[in-house]
């Protein structure tokens, strides 16, 4: 066992940090307060991707063949940590470089890796995820999206719900029925879907979350080629089941909450209220609980350094997780008071990113079964 | 960063596993309360024998080896807790390692001024280490003539008199706060190891035990909360041995314990709650961990204090 740095890691971490310092612009907390899915954000991350891209920073992690620098899984976490913790200037593209990337590689045809890789690594292409249906939320594999081979084509008819980003995506991640006799995992395939095709409509779906948060996807007999097939057809469950293992601890939340915290202890300490036990107390339990979601997504990280098949302790560590977004967020409410209500504010965005975390990504139950079943090795009858 | 094992932190946890299968255990545990329940002469609640043992096999002294540290000592920590060792490992294998640069061949108490009441293993120690303000106490050979508490939370324990704790040498160049980061560091590591045998004793009853024509470990609402406690233990462990492989820092330390004595609250209520009235009894084995949690739990004042002293180490100069 071994808890330091790299020397390389550390070096890394300060020029990403100096990067971020000159790169990221003095309105920067206004464009980003909207949250990854803002017009704003999304628009920003385009030329801020591509910057980061240049120096071989969007995705070092990956190989070289496809537009990475093939750092060690370490670098990505600081990348990750570094970017989070400053509103996610990758808007949208987080998810590119965290889980689509990935799938792709390990499931893609080479004229998938050669069409989607390097838009990815060079920062030039926003992506949805068409996950989720209305009769198929926590329980995904009852999902009816249908895609039916028809010649060289697929059919696509259907609808996808709560699809963050889908108002500016270029493709989406899309989950479907390829076979429509059969049912729960069996007969899924992955479609790789051009946002631009004929027969897609996106609506939103207003929400006390923020703008645009949610959008629903209706397809019509939209029609796309047999190449966007992602891996086998009929395979679809396994090629989702290897994305959602890097999807699950994507998003470094407790580095935004530990950055949060720290404002909030300074906002206490302006109120006069830092020295009073029972607020010091509550941000000294709210840190703890954010230097622990740390360490397990750490070992989820390390587990994956090491070639080590993906594990319970994902869904471990996005509980941890998900746990300390929640505390994060009821504090800043607790401690700004009722100024935190006003739409914008520091608090108000804040709570609203944590209203949403124990849901998103599977909701905190279904990575409890996961944890029951594959960690403690609990039994289903 | 490296959360695996390397070869000699492998070698020397199995090699502590198997003296520990043999020397320790929930079955040695109960004959040394019942020795001690019994008035036997010899016996103190102590386990002696065991620390002999680890002694012999150098393990107390292992973060003073060359290539060890800490890190080592806390992993051995929760080992010798997970077996229900009833020994001042921690405190001495951790604490006085690192303070004073060797271990005590003996049971190690420690105290804290600020905090009155029973202390583990005062009338079994032959040596105190005592924080007093600022300020670092050592007493060797202490006047054992102490009383234990009547207290069935898992130690035994009695209550130091003030002017036995204002006796002590002062060691210079020690701080108080040094101590209390390596008395957290320590009594984590040892709720770490009592929490996961705990966890682990409780699924495997519940797995065996049927109600309602199925096994209870089949129920949801059982399985939650398990997996809750799990997430709590895992990242419990994790800091302990990252705050150990950094030889305890102040604000480590304090989060390491925040986190570990919510955890071992948890632990408590869940492993009880699910394993019902058996879980009360002597003769289920449960109690040798869940009952030191709560002894643990209070030491330096518990998880709120040191979540206050981590929320002044972090946002405020003091010194926690």
């Amino acid at each position: 066992m071994e808890f330091a740095w790299s020397k390389d890691d550390q070096e890394f971490r300060k020029d990403l940090v100096a990067f971020l310092e000159s790169e990221l612009p003095d309105d920067w907390q206004e464009i980003s307060r909207e949250g990854p899915g803002s017009d704003a954000q999304a628009e920003f991350s385009l030329g801020f991707c591509a910057a980061l891209a240049e120096r071989g920073w969007l995705t070092p992690h990956w190989p070289t063949e496809y537009g990475g620098n093939a750092a060690p899984s370490w670098s990505h976490a600081v990348l990750g940590e570094e970017l989070w913790s400053r509103g996610e200037p990758r808007g949208p593209q987080y998810m590119n470089v965290n889980w689509i990337g990935p799938t792709i590689m390990e499931h893609g045809s080479d004229e998938q890796k050669a069409l989607h890789l390097p838009a990815i690594s060079e920062g030039r292409v926003l992506w949805c995820q068409g996950f989720s249906e209305p009769e198929a939320g926590s329980d995904l594999v009852a999902l009816r999206t249908s895609a039916i081979a028809d010649g060289d084509d697929y059919i696509i008819n259907g609808s996808k719900i709560w699809t963050s980003y889908a108002n500016h995506a270029d493709y989406c991640f899309l989950l479907v029925r390829s076979d429509p006799e059969s049912s729960r995992h069996h007969g899924l395939s992955v479609i790789l879907l051009p946002m631009d095709s004929e027969g897609i409509e996106i609506r939103e779906i207003p929400s006390v979350v923020g703008k645009r948060y949610f959008h629903e996807l209706f397809f019509t007999d939209v029609r796309v080629p047999r190449s966007c097939l992602l891996g086998e057809e009929g395979e679809g469950w396994k090629v989702v089941s290897y994305s959602l293992q890097y999807e699950r601890v994507g998003a470094p939340r407790y580095a935004r909450a530990t950055v949060t915290l720290d404002r909030l202890a300074e906002l206490a300490r302006q109120k006069g209220l830092l020295d009073d036990p029972t607020v010091a107390e509550k941000l000294g339990r709210a840190r703890a609980a954010c230097e622990a979601a740390r360490v397990l997504s750490y070992r989820v990280i390390d587990q994956r350094a090491h070639g080590l098949p993906p594990s319970a302790d994902t869904n471990v560590a996005r509980i941890a997780g998900t746990r300390v977004d929640k505390l994060v967020g009821d504090l800043a409410l607790e401690l700004t008071g009722s100024s935190g209500l006003e739409a914008g504010t520091f608090a108000n965005a804040n709570f609203k990113l944590a209203m949403t975390a124990g849901v998103a990504v599977g909701a905190t139950e279904v990575q409890l079964n996961l944890v029951a079943s594959r960690m403690l090795g609990l039994p289903r009858e | 960063m490296d959360f695996e094992l390397n070869p000699e932190q492998g070698a020397l946890l199995d090699a502590a596993e198997t003296l520990l299968s043999r020397s320790a255990g929930t079955a040695r545990a109960e004959q040394l309360v019942a020795l001690y329940d019994a008035g036997e002469q010899s016996a103190d609640g102590y386990d002696h024998d065991l620390e002999r043992a680890l002694n012999d096999a150098g393990f107390t002294g292992v973060a003073l080896v060359d290539g060890m540290g800490p890190l080592e000592a806390t992993l051995l920590t929760s080992a010798v807790a997970r077996q229900a060792g009833c020994v001042s490992f921690g405190a001495n294998a951790i604490v006085a390692a690192q303070l004073l640069g060797r271990t005590i061949d003996g049971p190690v108490a420690l105290a804290d001024t600020a905090l009155p009441g029973p202390v583990r293993f005062a009338a079994q120690a032959v040596c105190l280490l005592v924080a007093d303000g600022e300020q670092l106490r050592i007493i060797e050979a202490p006047a054992t003539d102490l009383v234990d508490v009547d207290s069935n939370f898992g130690y035994p324990m009695a209550t130091l008199p003030a002017e036995l704790l204002a006796a002590g040498d002062i060691v210079e160049g020690v701080s108080a706060h040094r101590m209390r980061a390596l008395w957290q560091l320590a009594a984590s590591a040892e709720a770490v190891g009592c929490m996961q045998a705990a966890l682990s004793f409780t699924i495997e009853y519940l797995k065996n035990r049927r109600q309602f024509g199925r096994s209870i470990a089949s129920f949801q609402a059982v399985q939650h909360r398990l997996a809750n406690c799990a997430v709590m233990v895992e990242s419990a462990r994790w800091l302990c041995a990252e705050t150990a492989a950094h030889n305890a820092p102040a604000e480590a330390a304090a989060a390491t314990a925040t986190h570990t004595m919510e955890a071992a609250t948890l632990l408590f209520d869940d492993t009880h709650q699910l394993s019902g009235a058996i879980g009360f009894t002597t003769e289920h084995a449960l109690h040798h961990w869940t009952m030191r949690l709560q002894t643990l739990k209070l030491e330096l004042g518990g998880a709120g204090a040191h979540a206050l002293s981590l929320a002044r180490l972090r946002w405020t100069d003091a010194e926690g």
